[in-house]
């Protein structure tokens, strides 16, 4: 199987900034994306501080498995989606100490949304409430908790979902990178089948799109990119409020090419 | 139940039980709710539910149709609303039902604190504290302090039994599923097992696994003493102290 990738991200129809940032890395089959937040062009300085600083920490690991963790690794998942997480953690770091260095970017912070697959395994990492959803056999599933306050409160039964979508409290996260010396990054691991999708998004994309339509978009697209501009698109007619970032990763079967049938062929005629 | 509430100068004319057919409003007297004045078109409006919301629209009336004081052609309604149609007034009393499920509204626009914030832990942890004194708190399941185990009551298998530990179990011919399966023609991975804050949730690989009996639609919470039937191999989920 081969992952295709389509992204884009979008000013959005209110804000005079985009303080979203993603990176595909295809060669890695890592994908990271991450809002931010701060005002006055400091959000966009958090955000692509934070996915640089994941970006090469993951790179350093991937070329050498010796590069230390940044913080503590969970003897719950995989050593790569460890690395991912020490990455965030890394980012946060880096984000918060330029924030306390410089009185200007005092506040600034970002969420951050990261992917990373390997072989069949998908490595989940995030902060904030950046989404990643799997789309599988129809079905389209949220994978990450988001760490806002009505999410929480959801979670503990106090708002319903409902109520949660009405809130004017959308807003106020519980968890950010940078925001404090240190973070708690949320991980999970699937592993991943051919016709699966997965979406990385902002919250730009999810509160102008309903899930329903979200899944009747990535069904519909005939590929990655197509998906990625529609639903931009599709957030952009409900009102586009926020900047709106999303990545679409298409599980496809590998077809063999040339270069596949060529080793194929020397292999068995020695 | 939700209903339409039909009021004149603060006295209650009517009321209407909003069903899964449209509700009419207008001067005709085929309307659902009707309103004898002139100022009303015959046909001026209805309420009806799309998509699990909501929605009043106006019908071409000549005087128009105001949803808290605004004129709307089509707006969403949501409890307490009122809808204005002459010298009338109609209140939207929606009791809570679990009947719209919340994937299925229209988003509208949630009317926001214009930057995003991020609150420190102790405020966090402040507010959090008082929402959860106020609503019940029903997450502490004593289970997240017993460890999960799988034992096989049936199949070939490398083991008789297996603790489920960490994010992710696989169960399949994989090398790194932890419930490796043997025999020819079984995938790779045939499901999985994946640890959320609330539990362990059992979902498809190649195969669609059954719980107790029933196939799986989607992603699907164990419980304990849950009989897992992946192909031929058959696993009980426990939670052993």
């Amino acid at each position: 199987m081969y992952i295709q990738a389509g992204a884009r991200t979008d000013l959005g129809r209110v804000r005079k900034n985009n303080e979203d940032c993603y990176s595909v890395d295809d060669g890695l089959q890592l994908y990271v994306l991450s809002d931010g937040m701060g005002g006055e062009a400091h959000g966009e300085v958090a955000s692509q501080l934070a996915v640089q600083t994941v970006l090469t920490h993951c790179r350093q690991g991937a070329n050498s498995r010796s590069t230390p963790l940044f913080g503590e690794a969970s003897p719950d998942v995989s050593e790569r989606t460890n690395r991912l997480a020490s990455a965030i953690r890394l980012a946060n770091r880096k984000v918060f100490e330029t924030a306390s260095a410089d009185a200007d970017h005092k506040g600034m912070g970002a969420t951050v949304a990261g992917v990373w697959v390997d072989g069949q395994k998908m490595c989940v990492a995030h902060v904030g409430d950046s989404r990643v959803y799997l789309l599988r056999a129809g079905t389209l599933e949220q994978i990450t908790a988001d760490h806002s306050l009505v999410a929480e409160k959801v979670r503990v039964g106090i708002l319903t979902p409902q109520e949660a979508d009405a809130s004017e409290m959308q807003s106020v996260l519980t968890r950010a990178v940078g925001t404090s010396p240190g973070v708690e990054v949320d991980t999970d691991e699937q592993m991943l089948f051919v016709g699966d999708t997965v979406l990385l998004c902002s919250d730009g994309l999810t509160r102008m799109a309903t899930d329903p339509e979200i899944a009747s978009t990535l069904l519909t697209s005939s590929s990655s990119q197509e998906a990625a501009d529609r639903l931009v698109d599709i957030a952009n007619d409900g009102g586009g409020v926020d900047n709106i970032s999303v990545i679409v990763l298409r599980v496809l079967e590998k077809s063999e090419g040339l270069l596949d049938r060529l080793k194929i062929w020397k292999k068995y005629s020695g | 139940m939700s209903r339409l509430l039909l009021k004149f100068e603060k006295t209650n004319l009517k009321e209407v039980p909003l069903g899964s057919q449209p509700v009419t409003i207008g001067r005709a007297p085929d309307n659902d709710i009707q309103i004898d004045n002139l100022a009303v078109s015959n046909y001026h409006a209805r309420v009806y539910v799309e998509a699990g919301s909501l929605v009043v629209e106006d019908l071409n009336s000549l005087n128009g149709s105001f949803l808290n004081d605004m004129r709307v052609e089509r707006a969403m309604l949501k409890d307490g609303d009122s809808i204005t149609i002459g010298k009338h007034e109609i209140l939207v009393d929606q009791i809570h039902d679990a009947t719209a499920p919340a994937q299925e509204m229209r988003k509208a626009p949630a009317p926001r604190v214009n930057e995003t914030m991020i609150l420190d832990t102790e405020q966090r942890r402040k507010l959090l504290d008082a929402a959860a004194a106020a609503g019940e708190r029903s997450q502490l399941a004593p289970e997240r302090l017993r460890v999960p185990t799988l034992t096989v009551i049936g199949g070939r298998t490398d083991q008789k039994e297996y603790r489920v530990s960490g994010k992710m179990t696989v169960i399949g011919h994989s090398k790194m599923a932890t419930v490796r399966l043997r025999g020819w023609f079984t995938p790779d991975v045939a499901a999985q097992i994946n640890k959320h804050d609330d539990g362990y949730y059992l979902g498809r690989g190649d195969r669609i696994p059954k719980i107790n009996g029933a196939s799986i639609a989607g992603p699907t919470k164990l419980n304990d003493g849950d009989t897992i039937e992946v192909g031929r191999v058959r696993l009980h989920f426990t939670f052993r102290d």
